[in-house]
């Protein structure tokens, strides 16, 4: 392996680690608040006061809240450094087989997650979106070891410039998916519970759908650029390959989803619902690659 | 008379009206628009899976699914009528539904109602109360420039004693829908148009140093003055590269090489580089010498049956009455070495007469094995190896679409950015005499709308800041949280999440 390709491993390998710790202090912060049962006391909490005891988790839970917060930052320095090591070392974005998306994957989504956590000011999505973002990454490291070289990319696929926009665009849809699919879980255990600790039912919609409105235009570049790059390449912008499909059927759910939250009676539980589908198509269209055959079978699986 | 007609001064309204009625609100209908776009999510899906070996798996798993399963890899659901169906009743929704909203829009954007109520402004998630020792109208003027100051139109009018107010941002923002919903029915125009005028064609076989007419009533030939490849050290081809020349009837009409990725278009038709193959220049005499054939064959589109390695052609010669089958050497010769009964070497060529029919003068099969520059009698047939030379494999495709989907392209992205991220924010508001001042009651149009209850609390905090007022914030779902039970009226808090 290669210096360069071989520290880009290493800086993965502390990112891993980072998020694992990250997703464990998530849940601890989470935990924390759940096991105080003080509702009242969740948003003004540690400065208002109340009983000790109680006081004593809030301030803990919020403490494994700031470090989980940190750690995730940390998390994302090291993947981008990672990702950045081994762009040098191939001379492209590391876009081309399923390791090397799936890091990058795991870059944005935890990425965007932490610019909404800051823009909407409450960390309780990070409970479930990290998780995810481990998931990922256990994915990446259950990947064969020979796929942590840099290959050369076969004809079809040397094109930088669509390809990089192509396969990023993607990427970046499907991690503002995955924050929606989260805000979208957290919903539906809020709404019409009294579950203390989590941020209002109406604060989690909007992150939903603020999360799909970068998600759903990305994902319609992707469509628009797969078929700019499939007319140059293969000759025809629309082939009914099962990846373009898949594609469309996500694109699909979320059209559905924007529909639902017009509807009175949709916003809110049942649009949330179709975020659960969205996601499920997400997961579908991301691995379809290992059950599809047709045009998009390379990428190293 | 006039009895009767005042007997019927409510009449029922002919079927045909009621019905025309039913259709046309079914297709302006969101609720609709949601179920029909789902239902063209699973034909979707259904088309996806068919590609997959889900179905496969399904039918190994699931008792006395086998029959499904097989007509399910049989249903080309992207050319099916349910397909086609569902595409045209969405276009159709969405044209129906686009001319059933643009005028409403239209006058909320240039000709909003400014008047309120003050039951509005009580119900609404969100509010704020003003007040001020100031006379009314130098109340509302003010808050009219701290608004305009936000960017915000304001508008006012004089009701009752009392100022109603009505300030909006982003109004154009609602136009955005409009592009987007008809770029989708351009997409699908685009695939219509495509299908209609356009054509492809996919293996387009051309050997080297040989023109080809393209047809589909192009009047347009290609020739291939010269095709490369590159091996990378594996014996992967790197590239390849045909050199090209395109003629109508005698004329050049464009010259380029095309790699893969780097097709050349000429008009509305694009060429493409697909593949290549191995092609071989064969002269056949009769037997008084005349020359009956002399052409560059392609190998490869078929394989012999001896090896499935090695490529291969079949021509007719019709006026010889024969048929003539070539075989080159195995195009990968550590790929099952046992199948190749012929054994041949790079350079030479298996070359096999056989009559095709009673008429034919040749008796029986005629076979030889020959290299480049020979000569070779099989039957009472001179047939010459000329010499190896390449083909290329183009694909050859004309698409008056494509125009109509990079328009529609541009307005799907424009339009959803438009939609998404200049969202029209309005707010209403009255301003009112009170006992000891004035009150101005503020409320954002922001039903179950997190982010513009927030933009209204921080446009309320600017003013706060900015005027000798004093502010009072209602926020109700916040409120309820904190103190279930009590209503918005009774508490005041700020629209801070909770973290
Ligand atoms: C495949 C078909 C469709 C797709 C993918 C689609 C997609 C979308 C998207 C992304 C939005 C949100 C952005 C915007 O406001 O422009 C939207 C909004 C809307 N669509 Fe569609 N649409 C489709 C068909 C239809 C049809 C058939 C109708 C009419 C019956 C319709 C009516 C509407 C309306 C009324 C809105 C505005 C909702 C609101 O007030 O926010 N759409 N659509």
């Amino acid at each position: 392996m290669d210096a360069l390709v071989r520290l880009a491993f290493y800086c993965f390998a502390a990112s891993s680690i980072a998020l694992a710790g990250s997703a464990v202090c998530y849940l601890l912060f989470a935990f924390g608040w759940v096991r105080d049962r003080q509702p009242a006391l969740a948003g003004a909490g540690a400065s208002v006061g109340g009983p000790a005891v109680s006081l004593g988790i809030g301030a803990m839970a919020e403490s494994f809240g700031r470090f989980a917060t940190m750690l995730a930052w940390f998390s994302v320095l090291f993947q981008g450094l990672s990702i950045a090591l081994r762009s040098v070392a191939a001379g492209r974005l590391p876009l081309s087989n399923m390791y090397e998306f799936s890091k990058t994957f795991i870059f944005l989504i935890v990425l965007v997650y932490l610019l909404f956590e800051r823009w909407y000011g409450v960390r309780q999505v990070g409970t479930v979106v990290l998780p995810i973002a481990v998931g990922m990454a256990l994915y990446v490291w259950s990947l064969p070891v020979s796929m942590r070289e840099v290959d050369p990319l076969i004809p079809a696929l040397q094109n930088p410039p669509l390809l990089t926009l192509h396969v990023s665009l993607a990427i970046l849809a499907y991690a503002t998916f995955a924050v929606s699919f989260a805000a979208a879980v957290l919903y539906l255990a809020a709404d019409g519970r009294r579950i203390g600790w989590l941020p209002s039912p109406a604060l989690l919609d909007d992150l939903a759908y603020r999360a799909v409105t970068v998600g759903f235009p990305a994902m319609t570049l992707v469509l628009i650029l797969g078929s700019v790059w499939a007319h140059r390449a293969w000759g025809t912008y629309w082939s009914w390959d099962p990846k373009e499909t898949a594609s469309l059927f996500t694109w699909l759910i979320y059209g559905v989803y924007l529909h639902s939250r017009s509807l009175r009676g949709w916003r809110g539980r049942r649009s949330a619902v179709v975020l659960l589908i969205g996601f499920g198509a997400v997961l579908f269209t991301y691995f379809g690659n290992y059950i599809f055959g047709g045009l998009h079978a390379y990428g190293g699986v | 008379m006039a009895q009767a007609s005042l007997a019927h001064s409510v009449p029922s309204r002919p079927p045909l009206e009621v019905a025309v009625d039913r259709v046309w609100r079914f297709l302006c209908s969101v609720r609709a628009a949601i179920w029909e776009i789902a239902f063209l999510a699973v034909l979707v899906l259904v088309g996806t899976l068919r590609g997959s070996s889900v179905p496969r798996w399904i039918a190994d798993h699931v008792p006395f699914t086998e029959d499904l399963v097989v007509r399910w890899y049989a249903w080309d659901v992207f050319v099916s009528l349910p397909f086609m169906g569902i595409l045209t009743l969405l276009a159709v929704a969405i044209a129906i539904c686009t001319a059933n909203r643009a005028p409403g829009i239209w006058t909320s954007i240039s000709r909003p109602t400014v008047a309120t109520t003050q039951g509005f402004l009580r119900n609404a998630e969100s509010s704020a109360r003003l007040t001020s020792e100031r006379p009314r109208q130098e109340l509302a003027a003010d808050l009219a420039r701290m608004m305009r100051a936000e960017r915000y139109r304001v508008l006012t009018e004089e009701r009752n004693g009392e100022t109603h107010l009505y300030a909006d941002r982003f109004r154009w923002g609602k136009l955005g829908t409009f592009p987007f919903h008809l770029a989708l029915i351009l997409v699908l125009v685009g695939g219509v148009v495509g299908a209609r005028w356009g054509f492809r064609e996919t293996d387009f076989i051309v050997p080297e140093g040989v023109t080809r007419e393209l047809g589909h009533e192009t009047g347009v030939s290609i020739r291939v003055d010269d095709f490369s490849e590159v091996y990378d050290e594996l014996g992967v081809a790197k590239e390849y590269r045909s050199d090209l020349t395109i003629l109508r009837e005698e004329d050049v009409v464009s010259t380029g090489s095309i790699t893969v990725n780097n097709p050349l278009t000429f008009g509305d038709t694009t060429i493409y580089q697909s593949g290549f193959g191995q092609a071989v220049r064969l002269q056949v005499a009769d037997q008084s010498g005349a020359l009956i054939l002399d052409e560059s064959l392609p190998l490869g589109p078929y394989t012999a049956k001896t090896n499935p390695d090695a490529p291969a052609a079949v021509l007719d010669i019709p006026p010889a009455g024969v048929q003539l089958t070539v075989i080159a050497p195995d195009a990968n010769p550590a790929n099952q070495p046992e199948l190749d009964q012929l054994r041949l070497r790079s350079g030479q060529m298996y070359l096999q007469v056989r009559p095709v029919n009673g008429s034919s003068p040749l008796a029986g099969v005629e076979e030889s094995v020959i290299r480049q520059g020979e000569t070779v009698a099989l039957g009472d047939l001179a047939v010459t190896f000329v010499r190896e030379k390449r083909f290329t494999v183009l694909q050859v495709a004309r698409n008056p679409g494509i125009p109509i989907f990079i328009a529609a392209s541009l307005l799907l992205v424009g339009g959803l950015a438009v939609s998404f991220y200049f969202p029209h924010r309005r707010i209403r508001g009255i301003v009112a005499a009170a006992p000891d001042g004035t009150v101005a009651t503020l409320a954002p149009m922001a039903r179950r709308d997190w982010s513009a209850q927030k933009v209204f609390g921080q446009v309320i905090d600017q003013i706060g800041q900015a005027l000798p007022v004093a502010v009072e914030r209602t926020d109700r779902e916040a409120a309820e949280r904190a103190e279930p039970g009590r209503t918005s009226a009774q508490t005041a808090v700020g629209l801070e999440p909770i973290a």
